[in-house]
């Protein structure tokens, strides 16, 4: 056997394990669910379900309210993520040491056990409720059973894994290259728009994909804080499932919720390949 | 060195994908033996029988069967009980299929031994012959049984324990609580905010005051019915539920589960919810409710009623099965069904000492049994789109 042949096959057998996995768990039940999501009550195929999800009062509302939630979540998150994650490159001192120290510790407290202190944090007779009427403010929003609630379970979450992310492509800009703009005389807001910013957009791009994905198919916190109606697809879609017993428009909505994640999944992939072109080139 | 990285993780690879392989390997392998030990119609061995036991509900299920098992093959030793614990909900149903499958396809009872079901999975497998008659000759402690609700299942399960939704209320609070469904509706108008009840589809007391609203309108006997035909007649009940969304907790919020509104009673939010009285029992003994929390059951009733214990016709172990099921009718067990989940004994109160006979005084009646059968399904998806979604 050529060196050639070997090394290819060493490639392939370096694959294999995780395309079969890929093949296995995502691949065919992906495939299944669209089969089930196009079979209509009499045993056929047609788009019935699709047409049921769209047009259907209830269902068109949980895909908006799932869209507004997603897409605020998302620009929130990051923009948080962001400042935090500037803020301790290029800063030192106290208040970065405690962040740097403290930031991760939401991924450490398991989901449920922090959407229930979320509920008496902010419910109607909550802990914040009760210090502002202390303080002579008696009127509290409603934050828990509502989108707001819903938006700052989905903060809590997603912040740490985001800032960690966005804080070790900044450490990996120079210094160099910001001391040697500022030598020619670069202000601050300049060198954040036409360095730190350009330097960082791929895994701004990479960030963005994961708290997407990571909100519009969560579970936990919407069921536990959200709202009756509408709800997010992940609630809806357990609630056809389990409760309504209607296997197919549960496939629909998975199935639809797969393809509002691959158009995400689409843009990351292809800033992948250009990337990768670019390297090869 | 790139070598060394490159074996290691080609090592690594293949460790995972042989782990994942072992593992269905492994999964496959239990269940075929579980179906053989199910199928085997062989004799058990001489000197101990081991039978699988079903049973489903909520976690304080779990516990009281935790409990009573152990303290059964404590007085037993040749008899082994496999409990399988399926969780509350949808879980349910499958249990049923299996036994009704594994008849149909001439294999016994499909290695289930034992059933705990509600009133509908009894009626179903009385028309499809699925359980075997019980009578006191096998299990004497069935005398401690009120023979009438025996009648009603036609003997074919054991009633071990049962509960109802009632009103709970904060009596510090509310000090004349409604006795009848009417007075309670005018008093969620008049009281706006103060009443809650939960998503029908996550819980027992909020469905059961869904339906118990829905079948006011309708005759009497329409509870026992399970015809679609029926569903006409709900649009008043609708009607009525969509005008009190208005008046109740954040002008319309249901909580998630039981466990929700309990939680909103705890804290104060609002005075008066329907709960299940055995949740409620359990945590004023906890201190999780205030001791103020007291209950109260209207007329017409929210639903209720017992809990049973099926044996399928063609298990092979009746035996050993007969012997446990006169273990949890004996007092010494029903006080456990009592102290550690609060719910009704499954015998007749006199059987019981004086003070839980006081305990449940006012609470253990009055309550009605609904049988809608799959009707359930489509009150909470008409629910979901009318009520929720207004």
């Amino acid at each position: 056997m050529s060196r050639q042949a070997k090394r290819g096959l060493l490639g392939i057998s370096l694959v294999l394990p995780s395309f079969l996995i890929l093949v296995f768990i995502v691949v065919l039940p992906i495939i299944g669910s669209l089969k089930e999501s196009l079979t209509n009550d009499g045993g056929g195929y047609d788009l019935s379900n699709y047409k049921f999800l769209f047009t259907d009062k209830l269902m068109r509302s949980n895909i908006i309210f799932t869209l507004e939630v997603t897409v605020i979540s998302s620009l929130l998150v990051l923009a948080v993520s962001y400042v935090l994650a500037v803020y301790m490159r290029f800063n030192n001192g106290f208040a970065v040491r405690w962040i740097r120290r403290m930031y991760m510790i939401p991924i450490f407290i398991p989901t449920v056990i922090a959407t229930y202190g979320l509920m008496q944090l902010l419910g109607n007779h909550g802990w914040a409720s009760r210090i502002l009427y202390h303080l002579g403010q008696d009127s509290f929003p409603r934050m828990i059973y509502d989108m707001k609630g819903i938006i700052i379970a989905n903060l809590w979450f997603n912040i740490p894994f985001t800032t960690m992310l966005l804080g070790s492509a900044l450490s990996s800009v120079p210094d160099a290259v910001i001391e040697s703009a500022k030598d020619v005389g670069a202000g601050r807001l300049r060198i954040f728009w036409r360095l730190i910013l350009p330097l960082t957009y791929k895994t701004l791009l990479v960030a963005v994909t994961f708290v997407f994905m990571g909100v519009i198919g969560s579970f936990t916190a919407p069921y536990l804080v959200g709202p009756n109606a509408p709800q997010m697809l992940g609630v809806s879609m357990e609630q056809v499932f389990g409760v309504f017993q209607d296997r197919q428009l549960a496939a629909a909505l998975a199935f639809f919720t797969f393809l509002l994640c691959s158009f995400i999944g689409y843009f990351y992939v292809l800033s992948m390949i250009k990337e990768e072109g670019m390297r090869r080139s | 060195m790139l070598n060394k990285k490159k074996a290691l993780s080609l090592t690594a690879g293949l460790v995972l994908a042989g782990s994942v392989l072992a593992g269905c390997g492994a999964d496959k392998k239990a269940e075929s033996a579980a179906d053989g030990g199910g199928n085997s119609t062989s004799a058990p061995a001489a000197s101990s029988t081991e039978f699988t036991f079903y049973y489903t509900g909520s976690q304080n299920v779990d516990d009281l069967w935790k409990t009573l098992i152990p303290m059964f093959e404590a007085k037993n030793p040749d008899i082994k009980v496999n409990p399988v614990y399926v969780a509350s909900g949808t879980a349910a149903q499958p249990t049923y299929d299996k036994i009704m499958a594994a008849k149909q396809a001439g294999k016994g009872s499909g290695g289930v031994d034992l059933y705990e079901s509600s009133i509908d999975d009894v009626t179903k497998g009385k028309n499809d012959d699925l359980w075997d008659s019980l009578s006191d000759g096998k299990i004497p402690n069935l005398n401690n049984v009120d023979q009438q609700t025996m009648n009603d299942v036609s003997n074919l399960a054991v009633p071990y324990r049962s509960s109802a939704v009632v009103l709970a209320y904060n009596s510090d609070k509310v000090t004349a609580p409604p006795q009848t469904l009417d007075e309670l509706y005018d008093w969620i108008r008049a009281n706006p905010e103060r009443f809650a009840y939960n998503d029908p589809s996550t819980g027992g007391s909020g469905s059961s005051f869904v339906i118990t609203s829905i079948y006011k309108f309708l005759p009497e006997e329409a509870i026992h019915n399970s015809d679609p035909s029926i569903e006409s007649q709900w649009t008043q009940g609708f009607d009525l539920l969509k005008d009190l969304g208005k008046y109740v907790y954040g002008k319309g919020i249901y909580p998630k589960k039981n466990q929700g509104t309990l939680d909103l009673l705890a804290s104060g939010e609002v005075d008066m919810i329907p709960a299940w009285s055995d949740m409620v029992l359990d945590q004023i003994a906890k201190g999780q409710l205030p001791a103020s929390t007291k209950m109260q059951q209207v007329t017409p009733g929210f639903n209720g009623g017992p809990t049973y214990l099926m044996v399928p016709k063609l298990s092979d172990k009746k035996d050993a099965v007969y012997k446990f099921l006169d273990f949890t009718l004996s007092p010494e067990a029903q006080a456990e069904v009592v102290n550690k989940m609060q719910g009704f004994p499954g015998i007749k109160l006199s059987n019981m000492p004086q003070d839980i006979q006081d305990s449940f005084k006012g609470v253990s009646e009055g309550y009605r049994t609904f049988s809608l059968g799959d009707l359930g399904k489509d009150i909470n998806q008409r629910w979901q789109s009318e009520v929720a979604a207004q």
